[in-house]
């Protein structure tokens, strides 16, 4: 199994080199700063950006936008997922603002959003509507797929309700919850960025990548783009963690 | 005081199960209802578990009765450990402490002592079934209905659980109903034996066997068995 796990590393490891290959090959080829930079000279400008003095303010500004806007999809999407899981007429409520919310093109969100709202609140707004609505269906598959059986043990031994959801259906929906809050952060860090872009808050990294392209400074560009990334990926790893650490009956 | 079910009528994806049917289950005694598979022994349970609904028919003596089941799956769950799971069913205005001492009593007495903290994943098939035998016992119910409890496990495992069942039985004789269509396990635990025809359902015969130790070897136990094949389809 660790040998198997090793090799697949491996893999991945020649596919990025792959990646940054082709890269490299490509810069060659137009061989210009303008269009497509080095690898190695973008990297050295993610480098300079990570210690320019604003970088933690524009970063943390992100990342706050970020998790506030998670924090209430997260509750609000457990809140009414549960609601909507257990009570079919709810559900039939709740279900075409769902899938309105889900298909309308984050573009509109957002210009809409620009015209309500103030400039700060947009991103948080955008991160909220796409990340509610994956947490929420979440919530109610899970619910869906909870042990009959087991509810009906709890019922025949005269468990009272408010118990069978806290210790029973909690429980349950606790790994759909977490695979909801991980497909939530990746769309929705990217929805945050473009909120950015259009918003121009003081402080984001979207404000900052629709400067640099203004200014035709690809390789910031490209490096706020790693960045983005980076911030994506520590998040998805700290959620992963968390759910190792709370299902811990598997 | 015995509990009484008269003039039952019930059906099931249009089959008629039970069709003015009567039948008293006496306390303090291990009834073990023993019938073909499909005749609606477990829809009995149900319905007496109020899972399910019947048609028509009185339950006498049941209202207010605190029911314990044993299903044909453990039904334990998977996030709790084995304390846990019974301290779960347990009364909660109990305080959370004295209801996991109440649980590990009956771990004791089904001997799982030393899982306590386990998680049912961690288990195997006969000491989960333990953990569900232990939950209905340590649940204060006047009526433990059981499903075929035994019906997944080996022989030898079988022969243990029974063995542990009535070691845990005869400590507070609680009333069991409890419905197989395996002849060997109605020898090896029932009081009084109940055998049902195929639907819908009529009693057959009734066998009391008083015997305290029970064993398939035995020749009153054999002779009995076969008068129970005699009257069998």
């Amino acid at each position: 199994m660790k040998r198997l796990l090793s090799k697949t590393k491996i893999i991945s490891a020649i596919s990025v080199l792959l990646l940054l290959c082709l890269w490299k090959v490509a810069s060659l080829i137009y061989n210009s700063d303008l269009i497509l930079p080095s690898p190695e000279s973008t990297i050295l400008t993610t480098l300079k950006l990570l210690f320019s003095k604003n970088f933690l303010l524009v970063v943390g500004a992100t990342m706050l936008r970020g998790i506030l806007g998670f924090v209430i999809s997260f509750i609000l999407g457990i809140l009414l997922g549960i609601l909507a899981g257990t009570n079919r007429s709810f559900e039939a409520f709740l279900n075409p603002i769902l899938v309105t919310i889900r298909s309308t093109p984050v573009i509109s969100l957002i210009l809409l959003a620009l015209i309500w709202f103030k400039v700060d609140f947009v991103a948080i707004f955008i991160a909220f509507l796409t990340m509610f609505p994956f947490i929420c269906t979440n919530v109610i598959d899970g619910i869906k797929n909870a042990d009959r059986d087991l509810i009906e043990m709890a019922k025949v031994y005269k468990v009272n309700h408010t118990k069978i959801i806290k210790e029973v259906y909690l429980p349950a929906i606790t790994p759909f919850i977490f695979s909801g809050a991980s497909s939530a952060m990746g769309f929705g860090w990217r929805a945050i960025i473009i909120g950015e872009v259009l918003s121009q808050p003081q402080f984001g990294i979207g404000t900052l990548m629709q400067s640099a392209q203004t200014y035709l400074l690809v390789k910031e560009v490209i490096a706020w783009t790693i960045i983005a990334i980076l911030i994506s990926s520590v998040f998805e790893l700290i959620i992963r963690k968390i759910e190792k650490a709370v299902i811990i009956w598997k | 005081m015995s509990f009484k079910i008269e003039g039952l009528n019930k059906s099931y994806d249009n089959i008629k199960l039970f069709d003015n049917f009567n039948i008293e289950i006496q306390e303090n005694t291990i009834t073990c209802i023993l019938g073909p598979s499909g005749c609606g022994k477990t829809t009995l349970l149900n319905m007496i578990s109020d899972t399910a609904q019947a048609n028509e028919g009185s339950f006498i003596n049941f209202e207010d009765k605190i029911i314990s089941y044993i299903f044909q799956e453990p039904r334990l769950l998977p996030w709790k450990t084995v304390k846990e799971n019974i301290a779960f069913v347990l009364n909660s205005d109990i305080p959370k402490e004295e209801r996991l001492k109440i649980a590990e009593k009956y771990i004791q007495l089904v001997e799982l002592n030393g899982f306590e903290d386990y998680f049912p994943s961690k288990l195997s098939g006969g000491m989960k079934q333990r953990v569900a035998i232990a939950r209905a016992f340590s649940y204060p119910s006047d009526l433990i209905l059981m499903d075929e409890p035994l019906k997944a496990l080996d022989l030898k495992l079988k022969l243990n659980l029974m063995r542990a069942f009535r070691r845990l039985w005869q400590t507070d004789k609680r009333t069991v109903l409890f419905v197989t269509h395996d002849i060997d396990e109605a020898l090896l635990l029932g009081n009084r034996i109940v055998v049902f025809s195929k639907a819908p359902v009529n009693i057959k015969q009734e066998f009391s066997i008083q015997k305290k130790e029970r064993s398939l070897t035995d020749p009153e136990i054999i002779e009995y068995k076969n008068k129970i094949w005699e009257v069998m389809d």
